[in-house]
């Protein structure tokens, strides 16, 4: 039993209603059963949980602790500083939580534009009388009242049509109208025309309905399931910054615990160990990451918008870079939607378009003048591009052209033509007549005359002639065959080819009547061409590793010609049609995509999640691009959703992760290196920040081996962390992009933030240099004021004050020389030039103006248990600093070296 | 496989199309059907007429099958009379509807589906219909868990209903992503992870095959209830068939009921499956 093969009186049967519709008592209990007739929110993690479980990851619990015996040891041992230090760090989970939820926030507003596409009223049928009722109490069984305007509210099965026409865009993309009839139909049943969707609409003509289903178990509702149903998981730089915490957490709290244990090893107290071990657990941690990593997001987002790329999930400028397929759509995407007639096939004979005249090619250019929406206003070819392409042809050959319309059989997707009736007058010179004809449109002094254009297999088989040079012919299997060859030839060029026929008739006939027997007029080619930017970005995309899958609703000869043209695919690709494609298993498909070159064609939006979600499973980081509402779950599933901005729809934009302001396909690639970009600024800032935690952390491991006074103090470790070293780190983030960057493969899923290299390269390398610079300030300043090896000084001591103050300088001094050691890893920072980055610069100036209010301001003494100190601590300590560039300069020499 | 089948009928649509898919399994297991309905005290006579005529619509339907078959209304309790009747006619599975209001209950605390779940001795299928009709399921999604218990009678449920319904299954499995510490979640691709599918859903597939039943595996990861649903709607399944939750009510409240969250964010009817209990 399918509901669209039921004659009426098993519909009602079926859905226990009647001719006179359901009783109002029904009604009320199939709402109580069913419930309201409208959209509802998936239950999802309410936004509070998702911010409160910023506090509770790994790297969070570990700072608890640390705050909890921070506070522990303030009770126990009140006015060492260890409340400061407890708030400090409940401050920086705050800080951390605030900037990851940030990234992660994305509004969802794609359900509320989608319920706007539901009417609030609708008129039914109970106990047979006719009423106005809220759309939202609809029920299974209610018998619906369709006229032209109305939006359809419920999934509904017709019983009655008379001229019903809908536009299903909403579901299917395709906003032609579709012509509706209450006939049992037994073929699919999202093929059957007798089934009415909720939010569609109703074109022309009317027609009753049971209603079948209702709320999320429509077609519609199935649509915002997925919408708002579907996560997309983790971006793969969440994924990393999970894994990049946990290590750094664990390594901070192992070398707490094992220094702690070996404090008490040498006989250190039980508080010297516990002031130890928080120190260097803090000092491990690099509490500035997160909020530098989110506002550098912020600053890459701004610089795609200026790029035409807008950008509405913060980690997605990341996860672009990453992307290793774009499924595309084609038209207005890769090309230009600007459709322009280029050849016209009549007398099996291929005319380019400029060489078009009454001559050779009036006949068609008649028809394709009258069988035409599109209108010539204001200087302007203003309908449907297609239509406006065919007539611009027409008019711009044979002038201005009159005849009276009489009747009009729409385009739809079914039928995939369009017919118009005329009276013309005088009579077309569409060929020479036979005498029967002549008479006929000459007795009256003109005649009615029948215009079909549409796609080749479904006006061809309404043919019983064919004109040729002036004559008319019985159709054959010869001239079906030249027919043919025509059409490959106009497809093969990348051209979506319509055909074109005529009938002469007598007056008002039935549709079935004046769409037979038809004269094959001939086939006009269209061309859209592609965006002049697109082979380019087709190359660097190419460059770059990452496949371009085109998915299109165009026949597979004209998607492969253009994709040729755009230098998309070279050989012979994979070419997957939407029938073939509906019959595959996920396994078949699996494989066809596995191919190097692979083209969907004759497709429909429906169809990309499935591709989408196949993708995805093999481990690709896809991209998608979308405009229609039934897009919106593609979009929701794909790792980055890419909606239009000019052509998409509400629920497209608000479904996806990027609107691309200029519909272009050019713009995602810049997007794609601009994400590229962004994810190895991130690497370079985190090395920057990464080599400051070695000198932050070497001072308590010195204090706890060699029995010194501490040489920097937790608040002054924030100071750097959460303090100067956030500006510097944020320019590093704004770096321009490496000449390279697309020219290497898509970085491997197993490819670590916090990979070797890095982690040796700050620790091993940088972190020394500057942690020697802040151990020989320390101790210089000790020495000068008459400190002894042993001696241990009081906090409040002056001396001690201002060595720790020369501590801190030297890391803030040797972070300069480091700043312009981390813009790059291999190039030489005198080959991307000094001043290229303007915003280094800023960004040394506040971090230097902030280290001299921590230094002479009594304010920032006090706060951070500094002095001041003289102009020769910081001379002595910028040798560092230089030496630090000069060793990495080397370093990165010799690295260019090996790699040749 | 089942040789009686009790169909609990009352006056909402629900119920019938519940049903519905018992006069199905009956002409497929060649069973006897028994349609009851069980008049509450205090019943209007509206309410009475509509179930009778639902008895009576089900009753022609099962005869135009050829299926054995009786009604039988009585009034009372209709957990007790239910119950009286299944064991009197030593039944074997009932088949029962919930309401959308019952849905809304927690844990189905106080509801007529969770005492036929909790306490009939026989194998209860709970239908939750949401969808009047469209058609009869072309695929039927079937979640399975890891560790599956009465595997043969879940799967010549399924295959039961596959059979009358010509439609072929889904097996899908969710499984918890492999995953290290510091490491995060490691992606396995569909090929690979075919290699840890659990003996128990072999042994489930290996009966499905049995009775000739078209099925495919799927495993992903994700949310149990959330990822059962987004299936169902994006391969448009008209019908989904799982085992009933086996957590205690302590794990229920602690970490959620999936069984619970499917039935209350179906986009298709569902039937949740408890067989026969073990000890009587």
């Amino acid at each position: 039993m399918k509901i669209q093969s039921l004659p009426k009186e098993d519909v009602f049967k079926s859905l226990l209603t009647s001719e006179a519709g359901l009783t109002e008592e029904e009604a009320r209990g199939r709402l109580h059963e069913y419930g309201l007739n409208e959209i509802k929110e998936v239950r999802k993690k309410p936004l509070y949980l998702k911010f409160i479980s910023q506090f509770t990851h790994f790297l969070a619990i570990l700072l608890w602790i640390a705050a909890f015996l921070s506070f522990l040891s303030e009770y126990h041992h009140p006015g060492e500083g260890m409340l400061t230090l407890g708030a400090a760090i409940i401050a920086v989970i705050f800080i951390n939580a605030v900037f990851t939820f940030i990234q992660e926030y994305r509004a969802e507003k794609a359900l509320e534009v989608l319920k706007k596409l539901l009417p609030f009223y609708v008129k039914t049928l109970r106990d047979g009388r006719e009423d106005d009722i809220h759309a939202e109490e609809v029920v299974p069984g209610d018998i619906i009242l369709l006229t032209e305007g109305d939006k359809v509210p419920a999934d509904a099965r017709l019983i009655e049509s008379s001229g019903l026409k809908v536009n299903n865009a909403p579901l299917t993309g395709e906003s032609y109208p579709i012509s509706r009839s209450h006939d049992p139909f037994d073929g699919e049943f999202f093929e059957s025309f007798n089934i009415v969707f909720a939010g569609t609409t109703v074109v022309s003509g009317s027609g009753r309905a049971v209603v079948f289903s209702t709320g999320m178990t429509t077609e519609f509702g199935r649509i915002a399931h997925l919408t708002s149903g579907v996560e997309p998981g983790l971006s793969p730089l969440q994924k990393e910054i999970i894994k990049a915490t946990r290590l750094l957490a664990t390594i901070a709290a192992a070398v707490g615990i094992f220094f702690f244990s070996m404090g008490f090893l040498i006989g250190r107290s039980f508080w010297e160990n516990f002031i130890f071990a928080i120190g260097i657990t803090v000092a491990l941690i690099p509490e500035g990451m997160l909020p530098t990593m989110t506002l550098s997001l912020a600053i890459g987002s701004q610089r795609m918008a200026k790029r035409k790329a807008l950008i509405k999930t913060l980690t997605s400028v990341e996860t672009l870079g990453a992307v290793t397929v774009i499924c595309t759509d084609k038209t207005g995407t890769l090309t230009q939607n600007k459709m322009a007639v280029a050849r016209i096939w009549v007398n099996n004979q291929v005319i380019d378009t400029k060489y078009a005249s009454k001559e050779n090619a009036a006949g068609i250019l008649r028809i394709a003048y009258f069988c035409n929406n599109a209108r010539f206003l204001d200087g302007q070819y203003k309908g449907d591009p297609t239509e406006a392409a065919l007539f611009k042809a027409a008019r711009e050959t044979l002038g201005d052209l009159h005849a009276e319309r009489i009747k009009e059989i729409p385009f739809d997707s079914e039928r995939k033509r369009m017919t118009t009736v005329h009276a013309v007058f005088p009579a077309p010179a569409l060929e020479k007549r036979s005498p029967a004809a002549f008479s006929l449109l000459e007795a009256g002094g003109g005649g009615v005359v029948t215009f079909t254009k549409g796609a080749t297999e479904n006006v061809l088989p309404l043919c019983a002639y064919m004109a040729i040079n002036g004559e008319r012919v019985s159709m054959n299997d010869n001239l079906k065959r030249k027919i043919t060859n025509g059409y490959h030839a106009l497809t093969d060029m990348g051209l979506r080819v319509l055909s074109f026929a005529y009938k002469e008739i007598e007056g008002p006939s039935p549709p079935e009547d004046i769409e037979s027997d038809m004269v094959f007029a001939g086939l006009i080619g269209i061309e859209d061409p592609p965006r002049p930017e697109v082979p380019e970005a087709i190359r660097r995309c190419s460059e770059a590793g990452i496949k371009v899958i085109m998915i299109t609703g165009d026949g597979s000869r004209t998607a492969l010609a253009i994709a040729r043209e755009i230098g998309l695919v070279k050989g012979n690709p994979v070419v997957v049609e939407g029938r073939e494609f509906n019959a595959m298993t996920d396994d078949q498909l699996r494989e066809s995509l596995s191919f190097e070159d692979v083209i969907f064609a004759r497709m429909t939006p429906k169809h990309k999640m499935r591709i989408v979600s196949i993708l995805r499973d093999e481990g690709e980081i896809v991209a998608v691009t979308g405009d229609g509402v039934n897009d919106a779950p593609a979009l929701k599933k794909a790792d980055i959703g890419i909606a239009m901005g000019i052509s998409g729809t509400d629920v497209a934009k608000e479904a996806s992760d990027i609107v691309l302001l200029d519909d272009n396909f050019a713009t995602i690639v810049n997007a794609v290196e601009e994400g590229r970009t962004i994810y190895e600024n991130i690497k370079k800032f985190i090395t920057y920040i990464f080599a400051s935690n070695i000198p932050e952390a070497v001072p308590y491991l010195a204090y706890i081996l060699f029995r010194i006074p501490l040489p920097l103090t937790v608040i002054q470790i924030l100071a750097v962390d959460l303090g100067t070293d956030m500006l510097p780190a944020l320019a590093i983030g704004a770096e321009k992009p490496t000449p390279g960057v697309m020219k290497q493969p898509p970085r491997k899923l197993k490819e670590r933030l916090l990979d070797f290299p890095l982690i040796v390269r700050s620790y091993l390398f940088l972190g020394p240099i500057e942690a020697a610079a802040c151990m020989f300030g320390f101790f210089y300043v000790l020495y000068y004021g008459g400190w002894a090896w042993g001696e241990m000084l009081l906090p409040e001591d002056l001396l001690y004050l201002q060595a720790t103050t020369a501590c801190l300088t030297a890391i803030v001094i040797t972070q300069i020389g480091n700043v312009f050691a981390c813009r790059s890893s291999r190039e030489s920072v005198f080959r991307i030039g000094v001043f290229s980055n303007k915003l280094i610069f800023w960004g040394i100036l506040i971090e230097l103006l902030l280290q001299l209010f921590i230094v002479y301001h009594p304010s920032g003494n006090r706060l951070f248990g500094t002095a001041p100190v003289g102009l020769n601590v910081w001379l002595i300590l910028i040798p560092f600093s230089a030496g630090l560039l000069l060793a990495e300069e080397m370093r990165k020499a010799r690295a260019r070296r090996r790699r040749g | 496989m089942y040789k009686r089948i009790l169909a609990a009928v009352n006056e909402f649509t629900n119920s019938e199309i519940a049903a519905k898919y018992a006069v199905f399994l009956a002409k497929s297991c060649r069973a006897k059907l028994l349609l009851v309905f069980v008049a509450e005290d205090k019943l209007d006579k509206s309410t009475f007429r509509r179930a009778e005529s639902a008895l009576e619509r089900l009753f022609i339907e099962a005869e135009d099958n050829d299926i054995d078959i009786e009604s039988i209304t009585e009034k009372g309790d209709p957990f007790k009379k239910i119950s009286e009747i299944v064991r009197r006619n030593s039944i074997d599975i009932v088949f029962t509807a919930t309401r959308r209001g019952d849905t809304e209950k927690g844990f189905f605390a106080k509801t007529l589906a969770r005492e036929f779940m909790v306490k009939l001795m026989c194998s209860v299928a709970m239908v939750r219909v949401v969808r009047m009709s469209r058609g009869y399921p072309g695929n039927i999604l079937v979640p399975v868990r890891g560790r599956m218990t009465h595997i043969e009678e879940k799967a010549g449920f399924v295959a039961g209903l596959a059979e009358a319904f010509n439609s072929s299954v889904t097996l899908f499995h969710l499984s918890d992503p492999i995953t290290g510490f510091f490491h995060g979640e490691i992606h396995l691709k569909p090929a690979e992870r075919e290699e840890h599918i659990p003996k128990d859903i072999v042994q489930f597939a290996d009966f499905l095959h049995r009775y000739k039943v078209y099925h495919e595996k799927k495993i992903a990861y994700g949310a149990v209830s959330r990822s059962i649903t987004i299936e169902a709607a994006h391969k448009r399944n008209d019908l989904i068939v799982m085992g009933a939750s086996e957590r205690s009510l302590l794990k229920s409240i602690v970490s959620g009921n999936p069984v619970e969250q499917v039935l209350r964010e179906t986009p298709c009817n569902l039937i949740v499956l408890r067989p026969r209990p073990q000890h009587p």
